[in-house]
């Protein structure tokens, strides 16, 4: 293990990545070291939950943090926080990933690398962020079935919309809804602060 | 209509909608400072849901994105963002349903595939797919975008969206059915009275999105229904015409 990477989970990048993605948008390097450090596990645990698939899952990660540094300059702090920022990055390629045809026939090729190979990481991922983490799920619980599946399969799985109707049986108008009340929902609860 | 857009906003924040779908949500979030504060707030719920996932990447990866970065030019800070122009409903509706006509076509690669058969190795299609999603995407984000449509006499519409800025548009056919066996729906560009085939639809089709490149140059856009695979100028009656 890089005696560079952190070994404990930060809690949350939250503290000081606005601080660090400041500096970066005025080209300092080190400070992006820094920030790949803060962000980069949760990044790449973010997209090899979308993709499944761990050399994709690095790919798509290298690929996230470059953007994050070329687009650095174009951070608003007015239109939401650093991690949102980040993370939206983050989601939207992987999800971009998932869905491209190319993916799709990579992943069968690469099936049998991935079969024999250990992921390096197998341990690292069963390491894991502790309040936050009771926080979210606390309020995961806190919405409908529908909601949370609503959500989930689109969050975690990649599917568009009209799978997720598909998937669920349910009217393409109320999966809107439900994407939207569920989302909604969530946002009051963690912002209430409940811890469970 | 604009409430069939924004009904998008939960979808969106899920990056569950198609590219078009992104496109066409963009556009409307433009033009409504609401609906951005609701996609913030929803986003910063969203990302927490990434919480409870942690996976170091290799140490490798490090190096490679670190090495990487030093060649990479960052962009420009965006320049303050100018007021949203007025956006009529009716285009958005439009462009929404620009979205809803690629979906149902199968996002345009499909299309794009049978469209161009000189392209035969897989990857280089998906590629040319994604590509001339890119381009779709676009002209109907242009920003001097303009949307004109008629109804088919054999029973669906045609929309027709141009933009001088991108010296392209994208012709959108939707009709109701596919036409009777040995005929098929043939796009057509008019410059002045001599019309220019934009391609034909293949047999059983019913739906098309296509981009054609300095269509502003043209006076109009005309649909025929031609015998299979098409004719090299219009043998039939125009089952719509819109004028550019």
């Amino acid at each position: 293990m890089d005696e560079r990477a952190p070994l404990t989970p930060v809690p949350s990048p939250a503290p000081d990545a606005g601080a660090l993605l400041g500096q970066v948008a005025r080209g300092d390097e080190k400070a992006f070291a820094r920030l790949y450090d803060l962000v980069a596990p949760r990044i790449h645990g973010l997209v090899r939950r979308v993709l499944r698939d761990s050399s994709q899952a690095e790919e798509v990660t290298q690929e996230v943090l470059v953007e994050i540094w070329r687009r650095a300059p174009q951070y608003d702090p007015g239109r939401g926080s650093p991690t949102a920022w980040m993370f939206t990055i983050a989601h939207r390629r992987a999800v971009d990933r998932a869905r491209s045809e190319q993916a799709a026939a990579d992943r069968t090729v690469r099936i049998g690398i991935a079969a024999v190979d250990t992921p390096y990481d197998s341990v690292a991922d069963e390491v894991a962020v502790r309040l936050e983490r009771k926080q979210v799920r606390h309020c995961l619980h806190q919405l409908t079935d529908l909601q949370r599946q609503a959500v989930t399969l689109a969050y975690f799985q990649g599917n568009t919309y009209p799978q997720v109707a598909e998937i669920l049986g349910t009217p393409l108008p109320t999966i809107k809804s439900r994407m939207r009340d569920g989302l909604a929902r969530l946002r009051d609860c963690l912002s209430a602060g409940v811890t469970a | 209509m604009t409430d069939n857009v924004h009904s998008l906003v939960g979808p969106y924040v899920l990056d569950a909608v198609d590219d078009l779908e992104r496109a066409a949500f963009e556009r409307h979030l433009r033009s409504c400072d609401d609906c951005r504060a609701e996609v913030a707030e929803l986003r910063e719920a969203a990302v927490r849901l990434a919480d409870d996932l942690w996976s170091v990447p290799p140490p490798a990866l490090r190096d490679t994105v670190l090495t990487e970065i030093t060649n990479t030019r960052q962009l420009t800070p965006s320049p303050a963002p100018s007021p949203a122009p007025a956006r009529s409903p009716r285009r958005l509706r439009l462009v929404a349903a620009a979205a809803v006509v690629v979906a149902a076509v199968g996002a345009g690669a499909a299309v794009y595939a049978v469209q161009d058969q000189r392209v035969r190795d897989e990857r280089a299609v998906a590629e040319a797919a994604r590509a001339a999603e890119e381009r779709i995407r676009a002209v109907l984000s242009a920003p001097d975008l303009e949307v004109r449509e008629q109804p088919l006499t054999s029973g669906g519409r045609v929309t027709v969206a141009s933009s001088r800025l991108t010296d392209a548009g994208v012709i959108m056919l939707a009709a109701d059915s596919a036409p009777a066996d040995g005929r098929v729906y043939q796009l057509w560009t008019l410059r002045g009275d001599s019309p220019t085939s934009a391609g034909a639809l293949a047999e059983g089709q019913a739906a098309t999105v296509r981009i054609v490149p300095g269509l502003p140059a043209s006076s109009g856009v005309g649909v025929t229904i031609e015998p299979v695979p098409g004719s090299a100028k219009p043998t039939q009656p125009l089952d719509a015409l819109v004028s550019l």
